[in-house]
Formats: C-alpha cells, sequence, structure tokens
C-alpha cells in the first residue's frame, strides 16, 4: 500500500453491517488477505478525503475483546499494537441493548473512538429515536448515526474521523465503568501494575478488570515477564471475591458493563412502541422442526446448486434432458454453457498462437508449450471463474438475507456427528459440482477446526469432471443399465462416507480435539439483501481465488506440458517414451495390487498420474495412449475385470482431486505442511478402500 | 446451591432467568459476551432436536446443545 496519512480499524459485532459500511467507506477498491498465521480474512481498503489519504482496516467480527475466540485476540492486538488512528466501533441502531457492550469495551482499552450508529433508517420506522448527542457526552467521543442505505451521515462521520485522526490521543480519556463490588480490587490491582511496568502498552486498569476476569493471553505475557507474583496475587483475590459474592469475577464484570449499557439507554434512547422487533417468523418456524427443516434447508441448497452448474457447465440438466431423449438440447446446453464457451475460445485461441508461430518459423516446442502448455493451463483456471463467481454470489445472497444461519442450524444435527458444524453443508454441497469452490465454501465454518476438517473431507466428494468419467467408463463397460448405475451408486455412497469419515478423523486425530464442536450463532432478522455488498462479497472473493490458484495452475501445467512432450531423446517423442511414460511404467508395480500386469499396469498408471492434473484427462490419456483408437476398444484392450475396473475407478475418484482442488487447499489452509499431509492421506486412503473393495468383489464375483 | 435446571430441558414459550453458567472457560466468556449473564431473562422459542432457539436482550440466538447443558436457568 502507498503511504496512508491515516489508519482507521473499523470493528463490530457480527450483523450490525460492518461490510456494508466498509464497502460504503473504501469503495469497490480493497485488498482481502489473512490476519498472519490465521484462517480469518483481513479487508483493507482507502479514501482520499480532503486530501488526505485514509486506509481502513477492517477486523473480525465480534462480541467482546475476552480471548474466548481468535477473532477477539487479533482484533485486541491489533488495536494495543497499531494504535490506529481512529478506531471506529459499530453499534446497531436498531438492538442497542446488545451492540453497545463492544464501544463500551474498546473505550475501556483505547479512547480515540468514534461510535457509529449503523442502520438508522430502521430505527426511526420501529419507533427507536436515539439522542446521538447526549450518548457523545455520556462516552466522551463522537457519535455519529448512518445509514448504509441512505447514506445518511457518511459525510458527517468521514469528517469527523480526520478531526479525531488530528486531535492527539492524550486528549482523550478512558472510559471508566462503575465495576461495583470489583472496584476496589481493581484500583489496588491496577496499582500494583503500575509498580512493576509490565504491559505498558495496555491501559493499566483495563489489564486488572481483564485478569479478574481471567485472560489466559494476559496471563501469559506476565509469566513470561517472570511476575509469577503478579498472577499468585490475582488468584487470592479471584477466590475471594467468589466467596464473598458466590459469583465469579468474569459475570459480575460483565453484568456490571451490561448494568452501564442500560442506564446509557434508559437515558438517550426513547422508544414508542409502534412494532417490536421483527418476531420469530413463520419461516422460522418451518427450519426448526425436526425432519422438515432439514428437508427445507437441502431443497434450498440443491436449487442454488441447480442454478449455478446449469448455468455454467450446462450439467446436471444435460444429464436429464439426455436421459429424457432430448439429446439435441441437452448437447446445445453443454455448448452454449458459459464454460463451454469459454473451452472453445481457449481451443482456438490455443490452435491460433500455434498457428501464428509456425508460420512466422517460430519453434515448434515454443508453439506447443505455449498453445496445449500455457494457454491450455490458463484456460482451465479461467473456465472455473464463472462457476465460482456464481456460486460465491449465490451464497453471499444466502448469507446476507441471514437464511445461511437458519440452514446452518437445521442441518447441525447430522453433521455434528462427524465433527462438523451444520454450516459444512456448503462445501459437501457444492463439491458434488466442483471441489474448487467447495472448498472455498468452507470459510462459512466459523470453527477453525471443523474448517480444517472440511477443507481435508470436501475433495473426497465427487465432482462433475469425476462423474463424466465414471460414467463414460462404465457405459462402456456393463452392458445392462442397471449395472452401470448400481456401479455408480456404490462409488458415490463410498466416497461420501469416505469424506465424512475423514472429517471426523481429522478432528480427532490430527486436531486432537474430542469435544463435539460447539454451535452458538446468532440469527438475524430475515431481511433483503444488499446488492452492493453481495456483489462486492462475489468479485473479491473471485479475484482472490484467480490470482492464487492462477499461479499454481500456471507453473504446474508448464511441468506437465513437459512430462508429456518431452521424453529422454528430446521434444516431440510419441506419447510412449515420454517422461511421463517412463513415470508410468515405474508405478506400474503398484497397480498388482488389483493383480493387473503388462501394458495395462503403467497405461492405467500414466491415465491416474494424468488425471492428476484434471480429472477428464484420466480420459483423454487412454485415449492418447491407445494411439487414436477409439475409447471403448481401449477399455476392452485394458482386459480388465469387474473386480479390477471397480477398484480402479474408486481409486480414481479418491485419490487426490485435480491440481486446481490442491491449489485452493494450500491457498485456504496455509500450510505447506497439511497441504502435503492431505494428498498423502488421500492417496493412502485412496489405496486401502480401494483394495478393500477389490477383494471384497473378488470374493462375491 | 442452585435449584436450577439445564436450558436444554426448558420446553418451548418459557420464560427462564439464568442462574449460572458452568463449564470451560472459554464458552462462558463468549455466552457472557452475547448477553448470557447471570440475572438475564431468556425466551425459550424452539427446542426440539437440534440446537435451541432463544431469545435474550431482543437478538435470537441458536445454542447447540452441549452448550445449552452448561447453562443453568431458573423458571422467571
Amino acid at each position: 500500500m502507498d503511504k496512508c496519512d491515516y489508519v482507521v480499524a473499523l470493528v463490530g459485532q457480527p450483523n450490525v453491517g460492518k461490510s456494508t459500511l466498509f464497502n460504503i467507506l473504501t469503495g469497490e477498491r480493497a485488498r482481502v488477505g489473512n490476519w498472519p498465521g490465521t484462517t480469518i480474512e483481513r479487508k483493507e481498503g482507502r479514501k482520499v478525503y480532503r486530501g488526505k489519504n485514509i486506509c481502513f482496516v477492517d477486523l473480525p467480527g465480534i462480541y467482546g475483546l475476552s480471548t474466548s475466540s481468535l477473532e477477539e485476540i487479533v482484533a485486541r492486538e491489533y488495536i494495543v499494537k497499531n494504535k490506529p488512528d481512529v478506531v471506529l466501533v459499530l453499534a446497531d441502531s436498531t438492538a442497542l441493548e446488545r451492540t453497545l457492550f463492544l464501544p463500551i469495551q474498546i473505550l475501556e482499552l483505547f479512547p480515540k473512538v468514534i461510535v457509529v450508529l449503523t442502520k438508522i433508517d430502521q430505527a426511526h420506522p420501529l419507533g427507536v429515536h436515539i439522542n446521538v448527542e447526549k450518548l457523545s457526552q455520556k462516552l466522551g467521543v463522537p457519535v455519529v448515526a448512518v445509514s448504509s442505505m441512505t447514506r445518511e451521515g457518511i459525510k458527517t462521520l468521514l469528517d469527523k474521523i480526520i478531526e479525531v485522526a488530528e486531535t492527539p490521543l492524550s486528549q482523550f480519556p478512558l472510559l471508566e465503568i462503575d465495576y461495583d463490588g470489583l472496584n476496589s480490587y481493581i484500583k489496588e490491582l491496577a496499582e500494583k501494575i503500575r509498580e512493576t511496568g509490565i504491559l505498558r502498552e495496555y491501559p493499566a486498569r483495563w489489564v486488572a478488570v481483564r485478569l479478574l476476569e481471567g485472560d489466559e493471553e494476559l496471563e501469559e505475557k506476565i509469566t513470561r515477564a517472570g511476575k509469577e507474583d503478579l498472577l499468585h496475587q490475582v488468584r487470592i483475590m479471584r477466590v475471594e471475591i467468589e466467596k464473598l459474592t458466590g459469583r465469579e469475577p468474569i459475570d459480575l464484570a460483565v453484568a456490571a458493563r451490561f448494568a452501564f449499557v442500560d442506564s446509557l439507554i434508559s437515558e438517550v434512547v426513547v422508544r414508542k412502541h409502534t412494532r417490536g422487533r421483527e418476531a420469530f417468523s413463520k419461516i422460522d418456524r418451518v427450519f426448526m422442526k425436526p425432519v422438515i427443516g432439514p428437508v427445507f434447508s437441502t431443497g434450498i441448497l440443491l436449487g442454488v446448486f441447480f442454478i449455478a452448474f446449469t448455468i455454467n457447465t450446462g450439467f446436471p440438466l444435460n444429464i436429464l434432458l439426455g436421459k429424457i431423449g432430448l439429446t439435441k438440447i441437452a448437447t446445445f446446453l453443454e455448448e452454449y454453457s458459459i464454460s463451454g464457451v469459454l473451452n472453445t475460445l481457449f481451443n482456438d485461441l490455443g490452435e491460433a498462437v500455434k498457428d501464428l508461430i509456425s508460420r512466422s518459423n517460430g519453434p515448434a516446442w515454443l508453439a506447443s508449450l505455449l498453445g496445449d502448455g500455457i494457454i491450455a493451463g490458463v484456460g482451465a483456471v479461467l473456465s472455473f471463474l464463472p462457476l465460482i463467481m456464481m456460486i460465491f454470489f449465490l451464497l453471499a445472497l444466502i448469507e446476507d438475507t441471514g437464511i445461511a444461519p437458519r440452514i446452518a442450524v437445521s442441518l447441525n444435527e447430522f453433521f455434528v456427528r462427524f465433527g462438523l458444524t451444520g454450516r459444512a453443508v456448503y462445501p459437501f454441497l457444492i463439491s458434488l459440482g466442483c471441489n474448487v469452490p467447495g472448498v472455498l465454501a468452507t470459510r462459512a465454518e466459523i470453527d477453525e477446526k471443523s474448517r480444517i476438517s472440511a477443507i481435508f473431507a470436501a475433495p473426497f466428494v465427487p465432482c462433475q469432471a469425476r462423474f463424466v468419467v465414471l460414467a463414460a467408463i462404465t457405459s462402456i463397460f456393463f452392458r445392462g443399465v442397471f449395472a452401470q448405475v448400481f456401479s455408480l451408486v456404490i462409488i458415490y455412497v463410498v466416497a461420501l462416507i469416505v469424506a465424512l469419515a475423514t472429517a471426523l478423523i481429522v478432528r480427532r486425530i490430527l486436531l486432537k480435539e474430542k469435544e463435539k464442536p460447539e454451535f452458538l450463532l446468532e440469527i438475524p432478522p430475515i431481511h433483503k439483501p444488499s446488492l452492493r455488498v453481495v456483489w462486492w462479497l462475489t468479485w473479491s472473493n473471485s479475484k482472490h481465488f484467480l490470482i492464487k490458484a492462477g499461479t499454481v495452475i500456471f507453473i504446474l501445467s508448464v511441468v506437465t506440458w513437459a512430462l508429456l512432450y518431452i521424453g529422454p531423446s528430446g521434444y516431440d517423442v510419441e506419447p510412449t517414451e515420454s517422461y511421463g511414460a517412463i513415470i508410468g511404467k515405474f508405478f506400474a508395480p503398484l497397480l498388482k495390487i488389483y493383480d493387473i500386469t503388462g501394458d495395462a499396469a503403467w497405461i492405467l498408471a500414466f491415465a491416474l498420474l494424468h488425471g492428476f492434473v484434471a480429472k477428464e484427462a484420466f480420459l483423454e490419456s487412454l485415449a492418447l495412449l491407445s494411439g487414436g483408437e477409439e475409447l471403448s476398444t481401449m477399455i476392452r484392450m485394458l482386459g480388465l475385470t469387474t473386480p479390477q475396473l471397480m477398484s480402479i475407478l474408486v481409486f480414481f475418484t479418491l485419490y487426490v482431486p485435480c491440481l486446481a482442488t490442491i491449489a485452493v487447499m494450500y491457498q485456504e489452509l496455509k500450510s505447506l505442511k497439511y497441504t502435503v499431509l492431505a494428498i498423502l492421506y488421500m492417496v493412502f486412503t485412496a489405496i486401502i478402500i480401494s483394495t478393500i473393495v477389490y477383494l471384497v468383489l473378488s470374493l462375491l464375483i | 446451591m442452585t435449584q436450577g435446571v439445564t436450558l436444554d430441558s426448558v420446553p418451548p414459550g418459557s420464560r427462564v432467568v439464568v442462574r449460572q453458567i458452568v463449564g470451560g472457560a472459554g464458552v462462558h466468556a463468549r455466552l457472557l459476551q452475547m448477553g448470557i449473564v447471570p440475572g438475564e431473562f431468556i425466551e425459550v422459542i424452539s427446542n426440539n432436536t437440534g440446537p435451541i432457539i432463544i431469545r435474550v436482550r431482543g437478538i435470537v440466538i441458536s445454542i447447540g446443545r452441549g452448550i445449552a447443558r452448561k447453562i443453568i436457568v431458573e423458571k422467571a
């Protein structure tokens, strides 16, 4: 980033309208990354106002400043370490009873604050009138009421930002609230903290309150500074408080803050009860019903899935149309779907480039590298883009209307058994179409451990590309329709069981978590989505994918090209003489597990290796190695038995998703170790499960 | 000490008062910050097989059954 004149941090509870406000303040130009060492998204944007370059940093959505979640630690440490020029703390005008809690906590920690009351346009119809002036007096900082919908107050807010940023920190007092029975302990402890001279970056009074409440982060810092005696005194005080009041200090402290919020509200808010906050609606009742709820939720998600994939790839509508005999329409749909058009475009472009180079007498290897390697590889990424954008768009729509938390609630019970929460439904469902957006959709999981488990698990769900390969091979191999469908069902059931079991295994063994994931989620009222926010979420997520996955795929497509077109005797060898084939032959003995030997073994090994790049390449390389023969002849030439074929197909489905998926797994896991581990785990699982399938089927048939 | 029941056993439509939160410090702190503080009133909206839906301080929250078992309440 260029130089920032002022740095402004935004912080607020979930559902207060933080994303919308951030978007209004910064426009479309934002950088999305992650907070160091976490999978928590970090957004930065900027605005030039009155000649000043104002940089905005979006802190994670949090309820308070305890350290009960990683988000809270990130937000707290950012404010304390970076001391931004202004912190905007958001509170929802329509629900101040709940949302003023966070501003109170921030004001005890850091004083250069503007309290922003959001959704002011909705407050008046609800009969809520807020005396902004008086609230500002009471808190000792500016308070601005804004509406992201009507833009009311945005200009005032920007003026205030400049004003606060230009005032020195020392002119802002910290908020001191009445902690009742804790007051004397806080005073005594704060004195001691000042004496020891540690934790200078935090206000002493704030540290005192937090230590009484119990704060592992601060305790650890004190231990590291070698001041255990201070912690000892804290422990004595805590025991004493519990004995005197019969309550834990944290309960008393939080109750005191809420009491302060209530007293503020009684002074500054006038409520004319025209209409209460939206009651629990009829739609909500449907979501919460035991059987109907999950069915209803699944219906909505399947609808989303159907729309997104049909527009982009024609799948699954093309298959349905094909089955009922409307083959022409099915083909049309496939060719003129977005990804069909893009594929044609990139094929033509690749050919044109090759043609151009050969006509201008350029080297043939360069033509092939550009045309068959790079343009084909980059084209593969770009053809994913419309699908990913549409999925992100529909998911953002579900999220922004408030439907998403309801779906998560209704499906929670099913997923909890596998160490995931209700939100894991997105990655699983989307993965049926494509694992790339499937892995990205794990962002819906709030719990970090559940999210990692979901990233490991989702790629096992067979995607559309795998479906195409499986359907093509089984329809050639098996005569009867029943056998074709039955073999597909077996493979899907096996893959889904493996996926769910993986989630549980990762949670229990890799992450060493024995407890079921905890589920605690606010359910905001259902409301009209802001298209601006929905679009912006869609675009920033997609752009992120394009850059990260694009780089990895670019490099790997060059490597694959080299393996297929270069052999020991030089460039442009027969596929059977390429380095790829040599590697295939090297791995061929592994197929002895399924009693496959000879030519069939290395051809399949090579096809499986190639299938690692993109699953469709499995078919492509079988065709390539047969020397232009029909695929059906090729498959018969291999001479496989039913158990052999089925175990190969199970292996093919499980062994590793495509390159693009690996790239996003790495992007989302942020750990080379976990990514490599995931790949090894998948290969290992594929070998084990396919061997079991082979042995069982050999016994049965 | 408390003569309460756990939140997961409260029928829908009831109004209860939070008495105590037991169990881990992390969950405890999170519940408090969401307004589930001893002395606060809770309205139970839905309670069947899935997460429990409550309203507290004007906001609807869904709580997994595991966490609900750690919240001790009393009839209001």
